[in-house]
């Protein structure tokens, strides 16, 4: 059998590339190993709906709520300081399996033929292997995700190395959607996302975002900081989730996952060869600073999707700003993590409140030893808002 | 929480063929008295453990990360996705 193209996933970036083809009148497969899309996929979730909307129509798109705050907490082991900032974009809380069946069937709407409960466990030229047969393809793109075995095994790319890799995990706590709006003082569809950036036990961030009827909370943690210090992820988890036990106290836990975020990838990462292009989380392509890997992902899909050679791709993501955004934050995280800086900044931002509340300014003296690394971070900063 | 009462709110259907394997025991072993087996330690659903003088692939519990492949010092995990839309199926993601 022949496709004009054939998509390796059907997530967000994989979705986005076979409804950009099918619409342009190609005929596409598309692959999910998954028994349904999004069965595989893992994020908080918070989606931007000014990214989504650059490729999909989103009047039906089916979020849990519209976030109308995001709580930025800094917290060491004594202290905390929370900024609370209301966002200007429209941002939406999403459950990923709703959100990836809705991106599939816009493809599928568009024309896409969609396979599910079948893995690609090879590419010979243009043939996709699969336990099921072998498909021939004019162009082949890959939306594997995070853990991306076909592109590895291809040499587009080599593996993550642990002080390149978070390992997020999270866990879903239901209860009814009056219940959920009354802990967080919601009204409607009013949701909100908070981040937690912590230095204790280790450095990390986590997340809690409100669904309708349900909490998403979850932390993430560099690989090698976990393995060096020895700390199960899930002990990591439990000490996060102390705190806030009150917020979720009789709500049932229905979900608990796991996922490994790229902290690097293109332009270090071929984004294609010949007719197979890579897209999404398997090129690398989520932003360090704010996890976000759906955007990237449904950008960088469209892109490849749309490409008629393998240079206008690359020369595409160099043009997008949602792809330099990611490009750009790496620099400033690799930074930021380093030895105790993150500490560092915890520390500055919430000595820094508790001086002000306590009207005595002179604790900070201790910060001036560290004035020149925060200068460097400040012109990082700049480059990545640039 | 124990990871066994979390793990029990998951769908699993188990591909009979593991889609986790080890190359060589062998440095698994020196593995465990070196670097204290950092698969074990990343391992968010306890898919790994060392007995009698071998690493064990619990590989059913997996939820499919990735994150031991990574952290491998011998590069010694083969790691395949389960096939025909096996291992786990999220509801939420």
């Amino acid at each position: 059998m022949k496709f004009d193209a054939v998509v390796i996933g059907a997530g967000p970036a994989g979705s986005a590339s076979a409804y950009t083809m099918a619409k342009a009148g190609y005929k596409v497969l598309m692959i999910e190993k998954g028994s349904e899309p999004g069965a595989k996929n893992v994020s908080g979730a918070m989606i931007r709906e000014a990214v989504i909307s650059k490729v999909f129509e989103t009047k039906d798109l089916p979020f849990e709520r519209i976030v109308k705050r995001v709580r930025l907490i800094f917290k060491t082991r004594e202290n905390e300081t929370e900024i609370s900032v209301k966002p200007k974009d429209k941002l939406y809380t999403i459950a990923r399996l709703k959100f990836d069946k809705w991106l599939a069937q816009k493809a599928e709407g568009a024309g896409a033929v969609l396979i599910t409960k079948t893995t690609v466990t090879g590419i010979e030229g243009q043939k996709v292997i699969t336990e099921r047969g072998e498909i021939e393809a004019g162009k082949i793109v890959i939306a594997e995700g995070a853990n991306a075995l076909l592109s590895m095994s291809l040499g587009l790319r080599r593996e993550l190395r642990s002080e390149e890799t978070v390992l997020g995990i999270k866990e879903v706590y239901a209860s009814t959607r009056d219940e959920v709006a009354k802990r967080f003082g919601l009204q409607g569809d009013e949701g909100e996302s908070w981040r937690i950036i912590t230095d204790y036990p280790l450095p990390s961030a986590g997340f809690i975002y409100t669904y309708k009827d349900a909490v998403a909370i979850g932390i993430g943690a560099k690989v090698d900081e976990i393995t060096q210090r020895d700390i199960r992820p899930f002990e990591l988890l439990d000490t996060f989730k102390e705190p806030y036990s009150e917020l979720i106290k009789g709500f049932s836990l229905r979900e608990y996952s796991a996922k490994i975020i790229p902290e690097n990838g293109f332009p270090s990462f071929k984004p294609c060869e010949g007719s197979i292009y890579v897209v999404g989380d398997a090129l690398g392509l989520v932003d360090p600073l704010t996890f976000d890997g759906i955007g990237p992902a449904v950008i960088s899909g469209h892109l490849a999707g749309k490409a008629e050679s393998c240079n206008a791709y690359s020369n595409s993501l160099y043009e997008a700003s949602e792809i330099l955004k990611v490009m750009r934050s790496r620099p400033l995280t690799r930074e930021l993590l380093k030895g105790d800086n993150l500490s560092l900044y915890i520390h500055l931002v919430t000595d820094f409140s508790l001086s002000w509340a306590e009207g005595d300014l002179s604790k900070l003296k201790y910060y001036k030893n560290s004035l020149g690394t925060i200068l460097k971070h400040l012109l990082l900063g700049l480059e990545v808002v640039q | 929480m124990r990871v066994e009462e979390r793990l029990y709110t998951l769908r699993y259907k188990r591909d009979e063929k593991p889609h986790l394997e080890i190359k060589d025991q062998a440095n698994c072993a020196k593995c465990y008295d070196t670097y204290k087996s950092p698969c074990i330690t990343v391992c968010p659903a306890n898919v790994y453990s060392f007995t009698e003088g071998k690493i064990v692939i619990s590989y059913e519990n997996c939820l499919e990360c990735g994150a031991c492949k990574i952290v491998c010092p011998f590069n010694n995990i083969i790691w395949r996705y389960p096939r025909y839309g096996l291992g786990i199926s999220l509801r939420y993601g």
